[in-house]
C-alpha cells in the first residue's frame, strides 16, 4: 500500500467513524479486502522485475507501411540499376501480395529522394525528412526490422497485440495490466489518431484488452467537444446541479452501504468520484490553449489544427507528463501503392518536425530520459515498383526487412542498429523481429517479458506468445 | 525431511487453511480434487501429454511412467525424486527448473504432494472426462448438495430473500427486463401467502414470455461471436440477423439442447433438412472473414475453419484446443493429430478464404432465406424447366459460323483501337489495346502479343445466366501455364469472388466457368488434355442458358474436348460486381496471359454445341426461375461436400506447412463415436450429445450457473480441461448435467429446478466473514449479486422510464450511443433507437461504445463469460449518455404528471421503476431534498431546464413547468444512477 491508498483508506475509515453506523469490523474486514484488490488494480506485477529505464511509451504508429528505401534506408544501388528485374537469388522464397504477386514483370525502382548523413551519428536521412535528421543523435535507428505479415490488417494487429489475428490485448493494455497506473485521474492506456485521415482503416480491436479486463483497454481520446465518451454535462446540467446530483448519490449509497455492507458500493461510490474529477482533469489535459508560443513553434503549424498529428504529439506530451503510461498515436495513409513520389513527402511534412518537436520537447523538459518515443509502421515497401514502371510509381508491402526508430529513456542515442542488403531487400544484420520489439520495450519498462502473463482459455498468453529476445545491443 | 518440516512449522503459524490440511493427515488425498492441479500447473508443461516438449522422457501424468524409475514412489515420500528437486535450493536441480519462469511450488503444495505420496500415489482420469455416474446421482439436490457442503465449514444457507428482491433476480436472469411496479405488488400479496407455490408459478410465466428467448439468446451470441459485421480490417456489414431471431426462437420454443446443438453444428446434414435445420448452421460460418485486397486466400481460409474448431472445443467441450493446433496439448491429452482430425470435419464447405470486395453477395455455401410461399413458387418454377429440358449431345464437331455478335480479327488497329468487323463504323463498338501488349504477325494477319499485365477491353459479352452464349478464340500459349487468364467478364478474381464467367488456363488445361461467387456457386469445366503450346489453336467455349454443368462445352480446332466437372451448383446472377464486359490476357490481382498470343475473338449470343432451335418457352421458364431465385436473399450456411477436402497436420499451424495426411476423428479421451455415426460433422454432433459424453451436459450447465450467478461453478467456463479450476461442488455440476439429459435436454426445466432452490432463492449479502473469505461466493453460502450485463443495464433504464420497445427480430438497430462510436452511425429512427440492446448493430471495428464500457465482448472470438468491471467510464456513460439523460427525462416527467407533486409516493414509485423497491424513510428524505434542491437550482436558471429538456429524441414536455421537469430529471438521474439499479441482488 502506498502513501495515498493508506491514506484513501484512512479517509474512509474516518468517514465510517463518523457516519456511527456500528459497522465496526465488518466494514473494516470488507475495506481490508478491498482496498488488497484496489493495490492489485495498480499493477499486477507490483512491482517491476527488474529496475525500469523508462516510465512511460508514446508511440507513434505510421499506419499503412511507410516506405524504408525513402526516408531511412540509402539504397544507391536501386537507382544505379533502376529498370532492371529483381534477381530471384535476392527475393528467394518471399510470398508476394495478391496485388504484385501476379505481376509478370517485377521491376526495382530506386528513390527519388535525396539522401544525406546528420549528426554526429551520421545516420542517413531522406531529403523528406529534415527534422527528424535533426534530432538523429536522440534516435536509435533500427534498419533491421520484420515481420510475417504482408497485409495491412494482420500487420497492424501483430504491432499492437503481439498475434496477426485480432482479438488479444495490445501492449498498452499488457503494460496498464502490468504496471497500473501513475494518474488517479486519467487512464493509464490513451489512444491519438490524425483525424481526417484517409487510407487503410485502423479497428478498436488495436487498443483493446483482448481478454484482459476492459478497464486495461486503450482510451481513445477523440478530437471533440468530449475527448472521452460523454465526459461532459448534458446541456442545461451546469456543475453545481452536477455536484448536488452526485452529493446526493454519494448520500444514498453510504446509506445502502449502511444497510448492507457491500464492497461493490463503496467502489461504486469510488468511480462516481473519480468520473467527477475526471472531468476536470481530462478537459485540462487535452487542453493546448496554455502552451506558450516557443513550444507551439516545435511542433511546426499544424499544431494549431485539433486532431493533426502535432497537435497529437503535443497532447502525448502533455499526457506523459500527468503520469499516462502508454499514449498510442496513429498517423495513416502511408499504404503508396501508387504515386510515391507526390505522397510521400506530403506524409512526411505532416509527421517530421512534429515527431522531431516532440523529442524536443520532452528533451528540454527532462522527460526524455524515462520516455520511450517509438516511430515505425507495420511493413516496409518493395523495391520494385507495384504495376509498371512510370515516374509516378508505388511500391507495394515489404515485411522482410523496414525501419523503426526508438528515442528516450534506455535506448542508445544516436545509433544504428541493424542493417539492409544492398537491395534493400533482407536483412543482413541483425534482424528485428515485432516480438523482440515487444521484449526489448517491455525490458525497458521495467518487464520480463515471459513473466508478464495471463491465463486465458487454459494457456499463459503474454505480448511476445512464445517468442521474443531482448535486444541488448539497443540498450545504453 | 527436516528442512520440509522446519519450512511446515512456520508456514503453519502463518497459513490457517494448511492448519486444516496439516491437522488432518487422515484425510484421504484425492487426485483430481487435491492434487492434479498442482503438477497441471507446474509439471506437465515438460512432463506431460506434449511429446516434443518432454524433458528427460519422463511424464508425471501417467502413473505408470511416473513411478517407473522411483521419480514417484508411492508410500515413500522419502524416496520420491520428485519431491527432492522440488525442495531442492540448488538451481540446477530444483524444478520446476528457474528458466521456466514457473515459480517454484508453494510448501502448502509440496507438502500435499507428499502426503498424495504417503498415501499410495493413486491416480484418477481428469474429472470432467468421466462420464456421469446417473447412478450415483440420484436423490441428490441442490440444496442438498450445497448445505452439506456448507455444514463442512460451520456455514450455512442465509434466509431467502424477500419478495421483491427475488422477483426483481427472477425477471432479469429470465427475461433481462425488470419487473413493473404492478407485478412487485402482486408478487408481494401472493409470495405472503404461499412463497413456493408463487415463485413457481412466477417461474413458468416468467419462462412463457417472449422476453426470456431474448434473454438467452444474448449469452449465446456471445458464445457463437455473433456480429452484424465481418471484422478483420475491411469489417463489411453481412446480413446474419435471421440466425440470431433463430436463436431467439429456439429458446422461445425450448428446442431441446441435443436437438439445439445438433441443428447448428450439422442441421445441413440431417435427413431432408428443413430451412430453420440448415439456417441453425450459421453458427459455423459467424467467425471473422477478410477481404483485404492481396491478401492470401488459403491463410484465411485456415482460419475460419480454425476458429470453428475453437469455437465448437469452447462452446460445448470447454476445452482448450486451439494449443493443438501447434502442437500436443501440453495438458491434456488431446494430440495435434486429433486437432487435425476434428479440423477435417469443419473445412467440408466449398468455401473461399476471402469474401468478396465488389460485391455484397453472401460467401458461399449460402441458404435463400425465402418464406414458404416463394419456396413453393421456385419449386414450381424448377418443375417447370425440367420437364421442359432435354438431355442433348453436344456436337462433336463444330465449324465457326458468321452469325456472331462481333468479331475481332485486331487486324486494323487505329490508335490501339480494333473494329468489330460487324460493327465497323461503330467507334463503340471497338475493342482497345492497353499498356505494353504488342501487336505481332498472327495467323492471320495481326494478333496481340500479350505481357500478361495489360488488357484488351471489349464492349460486348454481358450476357444473363438464361441466355446461351458463346465466345471462339485464335490463340497461341508460350509457356506452361499453372494459371493464365485468356479471357473473362468480371472485375476481379478473389476480390470479386469471380462473379461473371472466364477462360482460364489452369495446370496447361482450358477452364470454363460461369460464376456467381466462387467455389461454391459456379459451374465449371476443365479440359482433361494440356492444350498444345506454341501452336495456333481454336478454342471455343459455349453455354445454353441452362445454369448447369453439362450445358458448358470446350472445343478445340473444331472438336468437342473431353472435360471433367469442376463445379455444378449455380443458382444465381453472373452479372453485376463491375468488369461488364469480355476483357481478354489480364485481370485485377490475377495471373494474366504471359506470353499468350491471341489472333482472333468471336462473340455469339447462342450455343454452338448444338444445331437445335432454342426452345422459347424453356428460356423463359428458366429466365423466370433465375429472376425469382437472383431476388432472394441469402445467409451463409455450412452445406457438406459430397467428397471431403484432404486434411493434413499443419506444422505449427502454419497453412502453407503442410504435413502428414490426417482423417476425420474425434478426441479418444472423450470417448468413441456412437456407432452407426460417421466422422463427419453429424457424426460429431451425436457424439456430443450422447449421454455417455462426459462434457457436452457439465459445459452447458456450468455456462448456465455463470449467466445466474456471476461466476460459474467451474470459474473457467471455458477450460473444464486440466487447467481448468476444479468445481467446488462436482456433486451439484454432475447432479444438474445429469437432469438436464434425463429430461430430454430440457432447458427451461434446468431454470425451473435452479430458480426454484434455496440456494437461488437466499439473500445475497452474508455475514461478513463470508463476504470476506469468498467474495465470488465459490462456496454458495448467499444468493447471486452482480452487475447487470451491458444489455440489461440499458434495456432496465429505458423499460423503468417507459420508453422501451418490445418489438423483436429484423435487422440490427442503431441506439443514440452509435454517434459515439469509432465509426460513428445516425441512430435508428421510428422507435428503433428504442428497441432491446440485443438488436443493437453489432460492427465488430466500432462495437457500440457503451455497452463495450460495460463489458460487451467485441465478438472477435468466442467467448464464454464476461468480465464484469466497474470504471469511471460506466458512471460518465449513465450520468451524461443521451440515452440514459433522455430516459431520466421520460420517468422524471411520468412521475410527475402522475403524481403532480414530488412526494413519497412519486419517489416510491421511482424506486419500484428503476429498482424493483421501495425506498425506506431515510431514502425519501434523501430524495426529496434533492427535488427541492434541484428545483431552486432551475427556477433561477431557466434557460438550463430548458437546455436539459431537449436531450435526446424524445420531444420537451409541454405540460410541465420546466423547473418542476428538470428537477425531476435529476431526481431521476439520482435513482437510475444508484448502485442497486444496476446490480441484481
Amino acid at each position: 500500500m502506498n502513501e495515498l491508498q493508506q491514506q484513501a483508506l484512512f479517509n474512509r475509515r474516518d468517514w465510517l467513524a463518523r457516519a456511527g453506523n456500528g459497522l465496526g469490523s465488518i466494514a473494516l474486514a470488507d475495506l481490508l479486502c478491498r482496498d488488497q484488490a484496489q493495490a492489485r488494480d495498480s499493477g499486477i506485477l507490483g512491482s517491476a522485475h527488474q529496475a525500469p529505464k523508462a516510465k512511460r511509451i508514446i508511440y507513434l504508429f505510421m499506419s499503412g507501411g511507410p516506405s524504408h528505401l525513402d526516408l531511412y534506408d540509402y539504397k544507391p544501388l536501386l537507382n544505379q540499376r533502376h529498370g532492371e528485374q529483381l534477381p530471384d537469388s535476392v527475393r528467394g522464397q518471399q510470398r508476394l501480395t495478391g496485388m504484385s504477386g501476379n505481376q509478370s514483370s517485377i521491376p526495382m525502382v530506386g528513390s527519388p529522394f535525396k539522401f544525406k548523413q546528420h549528426g554526429r551519428a551520421g545516420g542517413w536521412y531522406s531529403e523528406v525528412l529534415p527534422h527528424i535528421a535533426s534530432v538523429g543523435d536522440e534516435l536509435c535507428v533500427v534498419r533491421s526490422m520484420y515481420t510475417e505479415s504482408i497485409n495491412h490488417g494482420p500487420g497492424v494487429t501483430f504491432f499492437q497485440t503481439g498475434s496477426q489475428i485480432a482479438g488479444r490485448p495490445s501492449m498498452g493494455a499488457w503494460l496498464s495490466y502490468g504496471l497500473g497506473s501513475d494518474n488517479d485521474n486519467l487512464p493509464s492506456f490513451t489512444v491519438l489518431i490524425t483525424k481526417g485521415k484517409g487510407g487503410q482503416p485502423l479497428g478498436a480491436h488495436l487498443w483493446g484488452s483482448g481478454f484482459l479486463p476492459t478497464r486495461h483497454q486503450g482510451l481513445l481520446l477523440r478530437a471533440a467537444k468530449d475527448p472521452v465518451l460523454y465526459l461532459g454535462n448534458p446541456d442545461g446540467v451546469a456543475d453545481s446541479s452536477r455536484r448536488l446530483m452526485l452529493d446526493g448519490l454519494k448520500a444514498l449509497h453510504e446509506h445502502q452501504y449502511s444497510r448492507g455492507p457491500d464492497a461493490e458500493i463503496l467502489s461504486r461510490m469510488d468511480h462516481y468520484e473519480m468520473a467527477y474529477r475526471m472531468q476536470k482533469s481530462v478537459p485540462e489535459a487535452t487542453d493546448l490553449s496554455q502552451e506558450p508560443q516557443h513550444v507551439l513553434d516545435l511542433y511546426g503549424p499544424d499544431v494549431k489544427t485539433p486532431g493533426s498529428f502535432a497537435a497529437n504529439c503535443l497532447m502525448a506530451r502533455r499526457l506523459a507528463e500527468r503520469g499516462v503510461r502508454f499514449i498510442q498515436l496513429y498517423h495513416q495513409d502511408w499504404d503508396h501503392h501508387g504515386g510515391l513520389p507526390g505522397a510521400l513527402p506530403r506524409l512526411a511534412r505532416e509527421t517530421d518536425q512534429p515527431a522531431a518537436g516532440l523529442i524536443k520537447d520532452l528533451k528540454a523538459r527532462g522527460l526524455l530520459d524515462d520516455t520511450l518515443v517509438v516511430w515505425g509502421g507495420e511493413f516496409g515497401r518493395t523495391n520494385y515498383c507495384q504495376g509498371k514502371i512510370q515516374a509516378n510509381f508505388g511500391r507495394d508491402h515489404h515485411p522482410r526487412c523496414f525501419t523503426a526508430w526508438i528515442a528516450g529513456g534506455g535506448i542508445k542515442a544516436g545509433s544504428q542498429h541493424g542493417q539492409t542488403d544492398e537491395f534493400g531487400y533482407n536483412v543482413a544484420q541483425d534482424g528485428l523481429h515485432i516480438h523482440d520489439f515487444h521484449a526489448t520495450l517491455l525490458h525497458l519498462m521495467g518487464i520480463d517479458h515471459e513473466r508478464l502473463t495471463y491465463k486465458f482459455q487454459g494457456r499463459r498468453y503474454r505480448l511476445t506468445d512464445v517468442h521474443g529476445h531482448v535486444r541488448k545491443a539497443i540498450l545504453a | 525431511m527436516p528442512r520440509l518440516w522446519f519450512v511446515l512449522s512456520a508456514l503453519l503459524l502463518a497459513a490457517p487453511d494448511l492448519l486444516l490440511a496439516a491437522a488432518a493427515p487422515s484425510l484421504k488425498l484425492q487426485f483430481n480434487r487435491d492434487i492434479r492441479p498442482i503438477p497441471s500447473d507446474k509439471c506437465f508443461h515438460s512432463h506431460g501429454p506434449n511429446k516434443q516438449n518432454q524433458k528427460a522422457d519422463l511424464r508425471l501424468d501417467l502413473r505408470e511412467a511416473a513411478t517407473a524409475k522411483g521419480h514417484i514412489t508411492p508410500g515413500q515420500p522419502e524416496k520420491s525424486q520428485i519431491l527432492e528437486r522440488i525442495l531442492s535450493d540448488d538451481p540446477d536441480e530444483v524444478m520446476p527448473p528457474p528458466e521456466s519462469k514457473l515459480g517454484k511450488l508453494s510448501a502448502k503444495d509440496a507438502e500435499t504432494l507428499r502426503q498424495w505420496i504417503a498415501q499410495g500415489a493413486e491416480y484418477e482420469a481428469h474429472w470432467s472426462f468421466v462420464p456421469l455416474d446417473l447412478g450415483r446421482l440420484k436423490g441428490l439436490s441442490i440444496d442438498g448438495i450445497v448445505s452439506e457442503g456448507l455444514s463442512a465449514r460451520g456455514l450455512k444457507l442465509q434466509p431467502q430473500a424477500d419478495a421483491a428482491t427475488l422477483l426483481r433476480r427472477l425477471s432479469f436472469d429470465l427475461t433481462g427486463l425488470p419487473p413493473s411496479p404492478a407485478e412487485i405488488s402482486q408478487f408481494e400479496t401472493q409470495f405472503a401467502r404461499d412463497a413456493d407455490a408463487t415463485v413457481k408459478a412466477w417461474i413458468n410465466q416468467l419462462l412463457a414470455r417472449p422476453q426470456y428467448g431474448e434473454r438467452m439468446a444474448v449469452d449465446w451470441l456471445d458464445v457463437a461471436r455473433y456480429a452484424d459485421s465481418y471484422g478483420f480490417q475491411v469489417d463489411r456489414e453481412r446480413e446474419v440477423w435471421p440466425w440470431r431471431d433463430w436463436v431467439v426462437k429456439a429458446f422461445n420454443d425450448n428446442l431441446p439442447i441435443d436437438k439445439f446443438i445438433t441443428w447448428q453444428l450439422a442441421g445441413d446434414m440431417l435427413p431432408k433438412p428443413t430451412q430453420e435445420q440448415r439456417l441453425a448452421t450459421a453458427f459455423n460460418r459467424l467467425h471473422q472473414q477478410e477481404s483485404e485486397g492481396g491478401s492470401v486466400e488459403e491463410e484465411y481460409r485456415v482460419e475460419y475453419v480454425a476458429d470453428r474448431v475453437q469455437t465448437v472445443a469452447t462452446a460445448f467441450l470447454g476445452l482448450t484446443l486451439e494449443c493443438a493446433r501447434c502442437h500436443d496439448h501440453k495438458y491434456d491429452p488431446i494430440s495435434q493429430r486429433e486437432y487435425y482430425g476434428l479440423f477435417s470435419m469443419f473445412q467440408n464447405v466449398d468455401e473461399a478464404g476471402l469474401y468478396s470486395f465488389f460485391t455484397p453477395s453472401a460467401p458461399t455455401p449460402a441458404l435463400f432465406l425465402s418464406d414458404e410461399a416463394t419456396r413453393s413458387k421456385l419449386a414450381q418454377l424448377q418443375a417447370g424447366v425440367d420437364s421442359r429440358q432435354r438431355a442433348a449431345m453436344p456436337l462433336p464437331q463444330i465449324t465457326l459460323p458468321r452469325d456472331a455478335l462481333a468479331i475481332y480479327d485486331f487486324n486494323q488497329a487505329q490508335k490501339n483501337r480494333f473494329p468489330d468487323l460487324l460493327h465497323p463504323q461503330d467507334p463503340k463498338a471497338n475493342a482497345q489495346l492497353k499498356g505494353a501488349n504488342r501487336l505481332v504477325p498472327g495467323r492471320d494477319g495481326q494478333a496481340i502479343a500479350f505481357t500478361g499485365d495489360d488488357a484488351v477491353d471489349t464492349p460486348v459479352g454481358n450476357f444473363k445466366r438464361h441466355e446461351a452464349f458463346s465466345v471462339a478464340l485464335v490463340l497461341q500459349a508460350t509457356q506452361e501455364a499453372q494459371r493464365a487468364v485468356v479471357l473473362h467478364r468480371s472485375r476481379a478474381w478473389t476480390d470479386a469472388a469471380s462473379r461473371g464467367y472466364e477462360l482460364l488456363i489452369e495446370d496447361g488445361r482450358l477452364k470454363w466457368s460461369l460464376i456467381h461467387f466462387w467455389p461454391g456457386n459456379a459451374i465449371s469445366i476443365r479440359a482433361i488434355d494440356p492444350l498444345p503450346l506454341n501452336r495456333w489453336q481454336e478454342v471455343v467455349a459455349t453455354y445454353d442458358g441452362s445454369s448447369r454443368a453439362d450445358g458448358l462445352h470446350l472445343y478445340l480446332n473444331g472438336s468437342l474436348l473431353r472435360t471433367e466437372i469442376v463445379r455444378d451448383h449455380l443458382t444465381r446472377t453472373i452479372q453485376g460486381g463491375g468488369g461488364d464486359n469480355i476483357t481478354l490476357g489480364e485481370r485485377f490481382r490475377d495471373r494474366g496471359f504471359k506470353g499468350g498470343l491471341i489472333d482472333e475473338l468471336r462473340v455469339y449470343q447462342r450455343d454452338l454445341s448444338t444445331t437445335a432451335a432454342p426452345d422459347a418457352a424453356l428460356v423463359e421458364a428458366r429466365r423466370q426461375l433465375f429472376e425469382l431465385q437472383d431476388a432472394q436473399k441469402e445467409i451463409m450456411v455450412m452445406q457438406e461436400m459430397a467428397t471431403p477436402k484432404p486434411a493434413f497436420i499443419l506444422t505449427r499451424g502454419e497453412y502453407d506447412k503442410r504435413a502428414a495426411a490426417v482423417s476425420a476423428t474425434v478426441p479418444a479421451v472423450l470417448g468413441p463415436l456412437p456407432s452407426g455415426s460417421k466422422p463427419d460433422r453429424l457424426g460429431f454432433a451425436r457424439w456430443l450429445t450422447s449421454p455417455r459424453h462426459p462434457l457436452t451436459s457439465r459445459v452447458m450447465v456450468n455456462r448456465l450457473w455463470n449467466s445466474l450467478f456471476g461466476r460459474g461453478l467451474v470459474r473457467s467456463t471455458e477450460d473444464l480441461g486440466s487447467q481448468g479450476e476444479k468445481p467446488l461442488y462436482p456433486d451439484l455440476l454432475d447432479h444438474l448435467a445429469a437432469k438436464l439429459i434425463l429430461s430430454g435436454w430440457d432447458m427451461k426445466a434446468l431454470l425451473r429446478e435452479i430458480l426454484q432452490s434455496r440456494v437461488y432463492r437466499q439473500r445475497s449479502l452474508g455475514d461478513a466473514s463470508v463476504m470476506a473469505d469468498d467474495p465470488e461466493n465459490q462456496w454458495l453460502a448467499r444468493g447471486p449479486r452482480l452487475r447487470l450485463s451491458a444489455e440489461m443495464i440499458r434495456d432496465n433504464a429505458l423499460a423503468a422510464s417507459g420508453l422501451l420497445r418490445l418489438d423483436m427480430g429484423g435487422p440490427p438497430v442503431n441506439p443514440p450511443e452509435m454517434t459515439e462510436a469509432f465509426k460513428p452511425v445516425t441512430p435508428s429512427g421510428n422507435g428503433g433507437a428504442l428497441r432491446r440492446s440485443l438488436y443493437t448493430r453489432w460492427q465488430r471495428t466500432s462495437p457500440p461504445p457503451a455497452m463495450l464500457a460495460f463489458d460487451a465482448p467485441r465478438r472477435a472470438v468466442c467467448t464464454s463469460r464476461r468480465e464484469r468491471s466497474d470504471s469511471p467510464l460506466q458512471a460518465l456513460i449513465l450520468l451524461n449518455g443521451t440515452q440514459y439523460v433522455e430516459a431520466a427525462r421520460a420517468l422524471g416527467c411520468e412521475l410527475l404528471r402522475k403524481h403532480k407533486a414530488c412526494n413519497e409516493a412519486l419517489i416510491g414509485e421511482g424506486f419500484l421503476r428503476t429498482q424493483g423497491r421501495r425506498p425506506d424513510a431515510r431514502e425519501v428524505e434523501i430524495c426529496l431534498q434533492q427535488y427541492a434542491a434541484q428545483l431552486r437550482h432551475f427556477s433561477q436558471r431557466p434557460s438550463e431546464a430548458q437546455a436539459l429538456l431537449k436531450v435526446g429524441q424524445i420531444p420537451a414536455p409541454a405540460d410541465l413547468p420546466p423547473d418542476q421537469a428538470a428537477a425531476a430529471t435529476m431526481l431521476a438521474q439520482l435513482l437510475l444512477n444508484h448502485d442497486a439499479c444496476v446490480v441484481k441482488r
